[in-house]
């Protein structure tokens, strides 16, 4: 099929036009390590392809280079019948530094451009009209005038588009001996003067264009009110991801219950239903009911993206974290690693630099999660008395679940300054901290949905084959030989007690070995696994009773602070082992993370028990 | 010399130029973004504590770090 491909400036409305042509049928295509995405979908008799949004020909960090180098094989490609370049026609002098460069590749490589002078319904609510004509005539290349939101325009548009994709090229010279090497000296240097001209001549003049986003930056940003506007919208941020996402969770959890119910009772008792019982219900469930946090979360983020909130949030946060080799946009990753590491890590792709934008994917699974909080309820309540103080303003308990949450957010930062430190590669792993604050918008929902919903479809994907095999695996082992007569007498069990000497120097028996190995399943999974070994049934819902059990049964107190650290530093999730193997693309990387947390995570336990005691 | 780094809220800047020391490429991005010779630009806002500035260049808004904005030379203020 032929190809039309889509370029332009980042937040020029590209994507929302891309959604426009081709309705919401897109497959995307991810190059591991780097954040660059191309989507594709249909527009008419067409692929039509959306390019990452480019700045400029010439690059600055890794991820840039590939967006190029894509651009580079279209413009190579005999298959491409048309490129469409974006423009925002509020911004043209911005978008046509970028746009002459890009007509100046087209006309050397023998290609049709099309300037799509996207968002004119903005420049005729500010009163001004641009003459299309007049504008072509001088670029020397054909512009049309529409708006992806209002949809003014664009059937015009798609007119012209596909007229221009279907007439025959017309013939010059071959370019056959050029290569995507040498296109880069082909860019004239400095396009930039020319896009001035264009832009005094035909353009809305930049302080209207920028008046009202200055005024609510004047606010946004102030050193008072943008400090109280920033603690609100990452207080929200942080409440809505569990009071919006639990009641959802809930929901999950129980339709999975009533489900298994239903089913186990229409075939009895017996091994299978067991095995649908425990291995299916149980273990993928447990992986099931984060979906609902995944999604909430990357709708508030979405919103906070596309409302032009997140960049102002880079820019607050941006020095304080640079003092840990990290980029203010490491900030919301870090706040949603607080709910499930798997959106946070997604989140980081927002990160400019490739090489922090690594050590933020590397550290976000030292944040607290959601699916630790569980073990840390379970282990406080064993350890710490529910002592209050200042009549009740203080509870040592709760002053422990802050430590902890403390405790991995400070493990965090430290990770990120040593790796910050020693890794010293190419220029192009790093990015200079130079971030256009785009214009505040009321964000779109539809785009907005189709993340939401790619969002868990990603994630069920990624993760989904991973935990089902370790479920399988954990549930026939901790099931057979089943005439044993329980889980201690399993090959599990067998296994736990094999082990046992590893857990020995931690002051903690094969029991708790065993916890911690099913564990890995979802970190949630220790409290049942304690639960059945301690012979309480249903311990999620009764974790005062399983923690009077484990008390009288008697955990030392240093034991007990080691499995708490070992549960903040230890990278057990496989959901988020194969998300980061998938974003970094690399298997070695992500396996010596494991190993190396892994490692902390034993000594810092061992520490505990041996020198609290 | 002044630099943009040393620019008061408020004020609008004339470039006089960019200073060796950069990456070439960080140079050529800088001029494609409009901060070449004889270009006005704005100081919108500095962050407390040394954190980036905020300048209007051409028809965009940017937040620049120290390390980049003390590269950029401006004419002495008038
Ligand atoms: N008013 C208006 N807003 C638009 C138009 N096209 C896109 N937008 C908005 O501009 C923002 C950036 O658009 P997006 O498609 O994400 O830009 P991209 O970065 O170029 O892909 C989004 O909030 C869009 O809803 C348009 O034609 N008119
Ligand atoms: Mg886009």
């Amino acid at each position: 099929m032929k190809r039309i491909i889509l370029v332009g400036k980042p937040n020029s409305g590209k994507s929302l036009l891309f959604n426009q042509l081709t309705g919401l049928r897109q497959k995307v295509a991810n190059f591991p390590g780097v954040t660059v995405e191309l989507k594709t979908g249909r527009f008419d008799a067409f692929e039509l392809v959306d390019f990452p949004g480019t700045y400029s020909m010439s690059t600055l960090s890794r991820d840039e280079d590939i967006a190029v180098e894509k651009i580079n094989q279209a413009l190579l490609d005999d298959n491409t019948a048309l490129i469409i370049c974006n423009l925002d026609a509020t911004r043209l002098e911005s978008s046509l530094v970028f746009g002459m460069q890009m007509l100046a590749l087209a006309q050397r490589f023998n290609k049709k451009l099309l300037f799509a002078l996207n968002m004119i319904d903005e420049v005729e609510r500010f009163g001004h009209h641009i003459d299309v004509n007049a504008l072509a005539a001088d670029v020397g290349c054909p512009v049309s005038a529409l708006s992806a939101k209002t949809l003014l325009g664009i059937s015009e548009f798609k007119q012209q588009a596909l007229a221009l994709a279907n007439s025959p090229t017309a013939t010059s010279e071959p370019v056959h001996n050029a290569t995507t090497a040498n296109i880069a000296a082909d860019v004239p240097v400095n396009p930039l003067v020319q896009s001035r001209k264009l832009a005094a001549k035909y353009g809305i003049k930049a302080s209207i264009v920028l008046k009202t986003q200055n005024r609510i930056d004047a606010f946004m940003l102030n050193n008072v009110s943008g400090s109280i506007a920033f603690l609100l919208v990452m207080f929200l941020l942080f409440q809505s991801i569990f009071t919006f996402a639990t009641p959802l969770m809930d929901g999950v959890e129980s339709a999975l219950g009533a489900l298994a119910q239903a089913i186990t009772g229409m075939i009895g008792p017996g091994m299978l239903s067991d095995f649908l019982n425990d291995a299916i219900f149980g273990g993928l469930g447990s992986f099931l009911v984060f979906v609902p946090q995944i999604m909430v979360l990357t709708l508030i983020i979405g919103l906070l993206e596309d409302s032009g909130y997140l960049a102002r949030a880079a820019l607050i946060c941006h020095r304080p974290l640079s003092y840990f080799g990290l980029s203010g946009r490491s900030f919301i990753p870090y706040l949603s690693a607080h709910a499930c590491a798997i959106p946070a890590i997604m989140a980081a792709r927002t990160i400019e630099s490739p090489r922090k934008r690594l050590i933020t994917m590397l550290t976000i699974p030292l944040m607290s999660c959601s699916a630790r909080l569980p073990v840390y309820a379970l282990l406080i309540s064993v350890l710490i008395p529910p002592q209050q103080y200042l009549g009740g303003l203080i509870n040592l308990q709760g002053v422990a679940f802050f430590s902890l949450y403390l405790f991995g957010i400070l493990t965090a930062l430290l990770v990120s300054l040593v790796l910050s430190r020693t890794a010293n590669d190419d220029a192009k792993s790093d990015m200079p901290f130079i971030l256009e604050l785009p214009t505040y918008r009321l964000p779109h929902w539809k785009p907005l949905i189709h993340r939401v919903v790619q969002s868990a479809k990603q994630f069920i994907y990624r993760a989904g084959p991973v935990i089902f095999v370790v479920s399988l695996v954990i549930w026939l082992l901790g099931y057979f030989p089943s005439d044993a007569g329980g889980l201690e007498y399993s090959y599990l069990g067998q296994i736990g007690h094999f082990i046992e000497p590893l857990f020995t120097p931690l002051g903690i028996d094969w029991r708790y070995g065993i916890a911690i190995l099913m564990s890995f399943l979802a970190r949630e999974v220790f409290v049942g696994a304690l639960g059945t070994l301690f012979g309480i049934e249903g311990a999620d819902e009764n974790i005062a009773g399983l923690a009077a059990n484990i008390q009288q049964d008697g955990l030392a107190f240093g034991a007990g602070i080691g499995i708490l650290l070992f549960y903040v530093v230890a990278l057990q999730c496989v959901a988020t082992v194969a998300t980061l193997k998938a974003e970094t693309g690399s298997t070695k990387l992500v396996l010596g993370l494991v190993a190396g947390y892994g490692t902390l995570a034993y000594l810092l336990a061992f520490m505990a028990a041996s020198l609290i005691g | 010399m002044l630099t943009l780094w040393d620019a008061p809220k408020g004020a609008s800047v004339t470039i006089s130029g960019l200073k060796q020391g950069l990456h070439q490429l960080v140079l050529n991005r800088l001029s494609e973004m409009g901060l070449d010779q004889g270009q006005t630009v704005l100081c919108l806002r500095r962050s407390p504590f040394n954190g980036p500035v905020v300048v209007a260049i051409a028809d965009c808004v940017y937040s620049l770090e120290q390390q980049i904005a003390s590269h950029i030379f401006i004419q002495p203020l008038s």
